[in-house]
């Protein structure tokens, strides 16, 4: 079915004989229907899908814990802030040496790339985000009796809700890009991502398997922006009244 | 339950406060003694530390020396008793007017059906009935003030202490604020402690207006208003009133003025101002 995408918009001819042939124009429905669901294409989603679900809410997880340290702790925030600024730099697929060498070619190295591809970006922005919340809303809560951990769970956490949503659409896209990457490399793990496809299309130098695979990656990474965290984040600052909109 | 509330007799005695890097006391020495159902209004010229004053009385400060009292309670924390009205309202954006009203007593541990019938209570005398279930960012400044203030009545604290609440709204809304804030006053009796650079606001309303000195922040002058609640605000008594204390104040300034200009160089006081008035309407 990705062959079929490139080559019938007219993607060129396979570039050497091993190469299956273009499917006919005259194929029938069902046919068709069949390969789309014995497509790995299929599984691969599912496979990425259920691997950034969990890596994701690693890092938010992580980032959420860095962030608000930095914000409350001012030693904290002298030590990890450069440290997160500078991790973020790295591009993602550096860590996969590391990651072979401790974890080994398996599930957990994917995640872990995943991971610090992306928690210490939603660390820094979870941070920035928090240090805007006006400290009138904590001589607030303290007046009305709001103390201990009353003050964080119903002032200071809600008051900074625009930047969680903020940062989670941010992260998003870090996790994303890293979880490519990851899986782009590491392919010699028991399930098979998006990443692998795009490594196989290399290898069986298919550039219509791999345009197909890059142009995947990108309407999913927009779709889950468009169709869930631009919307979070959209809701969150109309309820501020943060957006022009409101 | 909320525990009940004493009085409202604020006392600061003998109050000081310097802030880190001044070498000048934000406040020196204050003594002010609020008795119960007294409407006292501190007015001043930027810098007398008429804000430091209120934040030691909420217990948002702690003095370097003398102590604050209320109900001869020592303060010591911020808490419900001396409930606080902002300049910046300081309600939140993520609850809606009523739950904003609300949130004191759901963290007093007050049951659901009492804190309804209070927030409606509450809502009914600021006249907001209707906007209960509005976001903040849907109200005006002046609606925003009066959730502010049925925020803190609700609490039924000790004493109501408010910074400048009306200063950034519009000379309108304010004087409607004013007659609300006159009214739910005669209603309630609290015990308030009101901070404002208006002198207007303060002849207004007050029982007592402080004055205040600034460089150090010292009490400079006490003025006791007889005028009987509920006043006429466009009455010659409190234009007369508010001429004295303007006069006080403009004193001050002037006092201030003087020690800050004693190089050679000293401009004449208000030369262009009087230039101006002369020209005026000259040309016809």
């Amino acid at each position: 079915m990705l062959g079929m995408l490139g080559v019938q918009t007219g993607f060129g001819e396979p570039l050497h004989h091993g190469w299956p042939a273009p499917i006919e124009s005259d194929v029938d429905h069902t046919n068709i229907a069949s390969r789309i669901i014995h497509s790995p294409l299929i599984g691969a989603n599912i496979v990425s899908a259920i691997r950034l679900v969990i890596g994701f809410s690693i890092s938010i997880a992580i980032g959420a814990i860095l962030g608000t340290a930095m914000w409350r702790f001012e030693s904290f925030d002298d030590f990890l802030r450069p440290l997160c600024l500078g991790l973020q730099t790295l591009p993602s697929v550096c860590w996969v040496p590391l990651a072979v060498l401790v974890f080994g070619l398996n599930e957990t190295g994917i995640l872990f790339v995943l991971v610090m591809g992306s928690a210490f970006g939603i660390a820094i922005s979870m941070r920035d985000g928090l240090r805007t919340i006006p400290p009138l809303y904590r001589r607030v809560g303290l007046m009305l009796g709001a103390r201990g951990w009353r003050l964080y769970r119903y002032v200071l956490f809600p008051a900074g809700l625009p930047a969680l949503a903020s940062s989670l659409r941010q992260g998003f896209s870090f996790a994303w890009r890293s979880l490519m990457g990851a899986e782009l490399v590491l392919i010699a793990v028991d399930y098979h991502g998006l990443g692998f496809l795009l490594a196989k299309g290399e290898d069986n130098t298919d550039i219509a398997q791999v345009v197909a695979v890059m142009i995947i990656m990108v309407v999913i990474g927009m779709l889950a922006d468009r169709l869930a965290f631009a919307p979070l984040e959209r809701r969150v600052h109309t309820r501020f009244g943060l957006s022009p909109s409101a | 339950m909320i525990a009940p509330r004493g009085a409202g007799n604020l006392t600061l005695l003998n109050v000081s406060k310097r802030f880190n890097g001044s070498n000048m006391a934000a406040i020196e020495n204050i003594t002010l003694d609020c008795k119960p159902g007294e409407f006292v209004v501190v007015v001043g010229p930027s810098g007398s530390g008429k804000s430091t004053m209120l934040n030691i009385a909420a217990g948002m400060t702690r003095p370097d020396s003398g102590e604050a009292f209320v109900d001869g309670r020592p303060i010591t924390a911020p808490g419900p008793d001396r409930a606080m009205v902002f300049q910046d309202h300081g309600l939140f954006p993520w609850l809606t007017s009523a739950e904003n009203v609300e949130f004191g007593m759901k963290m007093a541990g007050v049951s659901a059906p009492e804190r309804k019938e209070r927030v409606e209570h509450a809502l009914r005398m600021v006249h907001l009935s209707e906007s209960a279930k509005k976001l903040v960012h849907e109200l005006s400044g002046g609606m925003r003030q009066r959730i502010a203030i049925a925020r803190a009545l609700v609490m039924d604290p000790a004493v109501l202490l408010m910074d400048e609440p009306f200063a950034s709204l519009d000379a309108q809304t304010r004087t409607q604020l004013h007659h609300r804030l006159q009214d739910l006053w005669c209603q309630t009796h609290k015990t308030i402690l009101f901070v404002t650079h208006s002198v207007g606001e303060a002849v207004r309303l007050a029982d007592r207006i402080v004055v205040l000195h600034s460089h150090p922040g010292r009490i400079r002058k006490e003025i006791c208003v007889d005028l009987p609640h509920p006043r006429k605000f466009d009455s010659s008594d409190i234009n007369e009133l508010a001429r004295l204390v303007r006069k006080e104040i403009e004193d001050e300034v002037k006092r201030i003025n003087g020690v800050e200009n004693q190089g050679p160089w000293r401009p004449e006081e208000d030369a262009d101002m009087a230039a101006f008035a002369d020209d005026v309407g000259g040309g016809i």
